[in-house]
């Protein structure tokens, strides 16, 4: 009787333009998924058997992966100071970084391409230090690029830690580093996966800023974005669609790994003092 | 004359829109004291003044003759117990009350030694390998005590430590505070919004309203004083 009843009720009017959005967007998404997948994957043995393609898997990957840790290295310190100290210039600091996540990327390649091309970066050039056109600017332009996104994850990351616990540790023996490493730092886990596996994918497709400060050379700076606009421009279609599924495939080994590091975060228990 | 454990001297401090306003007040050694007051009254900004978390606006509090905010974090031999306990949730039961003692370098056979007779102590032996996310209310509230006390603390101090249990269990938990004065001689202060419960348990009692102390009375007279009409008011006589 019960079931009858409730079989009977039907979703007001709100929840059903809803669940339709909804439908909608997730067939768009699809749409997306699927093209590259069905104009990938009939070249897809031709795209590992090509010499550039490896390069630009190799490339993007090394450069990604220095790129990530070195954004991790800062992001943690400086969301740390903007969350948990009365650092001066709180305030401009966080407008702008939130500035810099709403720039384009192209004018953060820009920006750097002024600062390289100064007698700043001459001077590093003197040093043996090179960035424009050389490898090293491909990770400082996923730098620039990520360093505002992982900071304010990472921030976020470390408001939703209740202070008091930090506070509760100090009174027990902690230093303020302590706290951090036994305290905030397990706290956040979850968050700090998620931010490196999607810190990581964003500049493994990271095409605006690289394209301005280094360009797109074959076999020298060409990452797997790069790769794809080459191949495109060159009319090699196939080759394009196939690079496009490699990064895909890549982007969904990240994404399985990062749940799958966090569902197990979820089960066990972490640290401890 | 007893020998106050901590004065606090003129004491102002701001926490965004709120002011804990010249706060006069002495505790002594061994003592019991209660800060009464309803909600937003500023009892807890007092008492994590105490503990020295917030620079002062103005005044200072002192903590055995010394400036607590002087005094190194880990060296202030407090012990705080908050409202919701504040228990580490990515650590068992055992690893909480292990945390300070690991800090302060005992030896593996000392921290041992002291977190199982704590958990004993407490009862709470049962649920040593747990997540203090899946315990219940009292079980926590005993863990935090544990913790705190593991540490042997000159000075705790427990905000609202009753007001998240059950009758019954707080009937249980008032026994266990009288038992842990009477062990441990620890100088203790605590929070609430409950005159009962401050007369059953503090010598002394400190009413505070809308950031002030309004004033300090002896548990027994808590009802028969003389107060502002403010106070008259919170304690129901007018």
């Amino acid at each position: 009787m019960k079931n009858e009843a409730e079989k009977k009720v039907k979703p007001d009017v709100f929840t059903t333009i809803c669940i339709s959005i909804a439908l909608l967007v997730m067939l768009f998404i699809c749409s997306a998924v699927c093209a590259i997948v069905l104009g990938g994957l009939p070249n897809l043995a031709l795209a590992f058997e090509s010499e550039e393609v490896r390069f630009a898997v190799k490339l993007s990957a090394a450069t990604a992966s220095v790129s990530t840790v070195i954004c991790m290295l800062l992001a943690l310190p400086t969301s740390y100071a903007l969350t948990r100290t009365n650092m001066p210039f709180k305030r401009t600091a966080c407008i702008l970084l939130e500035l810099t996540l709403s720039m384009p990327y192209l004018l953060l390649g820009l920006s750097l391409l002024i600062i390289f091309s100064s007698d700043f970066g001459k001077m590093l050039k003197g040093f043996g230090i090179k960035v424009i056109f050389s490898q090293l600017g491909i990770v400082m332009a996923q730098l620039t690029v990520n360093l505002p996104f992982c900071i304010r994850m990472i921030r976020t990351a470390f408001s939703d830690v209740e202070e008091r616990l930090e506070n509760v540790a100090q009174l027990m023996g902690a230093s303020k580093f302590n706290a951090f490493i036994t305290v905030t730092l397990p706290l956040c886990k979850n968050a700090l996966v998620s931010t490196f596996i999607l810190t990581w994918s964003r500049a493994l497709g990271e095409f605006g800023a690289t394209l301005m400060l280094v360009g797109i050379t074959r076999m020298k700076t060409e990452t797997l974005p790069g790769s794809i606009y080459l191949n495109i421009s060159t009319g090699n279609n196939s080759m394009a669609m196939a690079t496009a599924i490699i990064v895909l495939l890549i982007s969904g080994t990240a994404l399985v790994l990062s749940n799958l590091l966090i569902g197990n975060g979820n089960q066990g228990r972490t640290g401890g003092a | 004359m007893r020998n106050p454990i901590l004065e606090i001297r003129d004491y102002s401090v701001r926490r965004g829109d709120f002011l804990l306003k010249k706060i006069n007040l002495s505790i002594y050694k061994k003592e019991v004291f209660a800060i009464l007051g309803k909600s937003g009254a500023g009892k807890t900004v007092l008492l994590e003044s105490i503990a020295g978390i917030f620079p002062p606006a103005e005044g200072s509090i002192f903590l055995n003759g010394r400036n607590v905010r002087t005094i190194p974090f880990q060296k202030r031999n407090i012990g705080f117990v908050y409202q919701d306990y504040g228990l580490f949730p990515h650590i068992s039961v055992r690893r909480n009350i292990e945390y300070g003692l690991k800090l302060r370098g005992c030896s593996r056979k000392e921290i041992e030694e002291k977190t199982e007779y704590m958990m004993e102590l407490f009862s709470i032996s049962h649920i040593a390998s747990q997540s203090p996310k899946k315990i219940s209310g009292g079980e926590c509230q005993r863990t935090a005590l544990a913790r705190a006390l593991v540490l042997e603390p000159e000075l705790l101090l427990l905000d609202e430590p009753f007001a998240a249990l059950d009758y019954s269990t707080k009937k249980k938990m008032y026994s266990e505070l009288k038992k842990i004065h009477d062990k441990f001689s620890c100088t203790i202060v605590f929070v609430t919004h409950d005159f009962s419960e401050a007369q059953l348990l503090a010598d002394r009692i400190g009413i505070i309203l809308g950031g002030s102390l309004k004033a300090v009375v002896n548990s027994e007279n808590l009802m028969n004083g003389q107060y502002c009409e403010e106070v008259d008011i919170f304690l129901g006589r007018k």
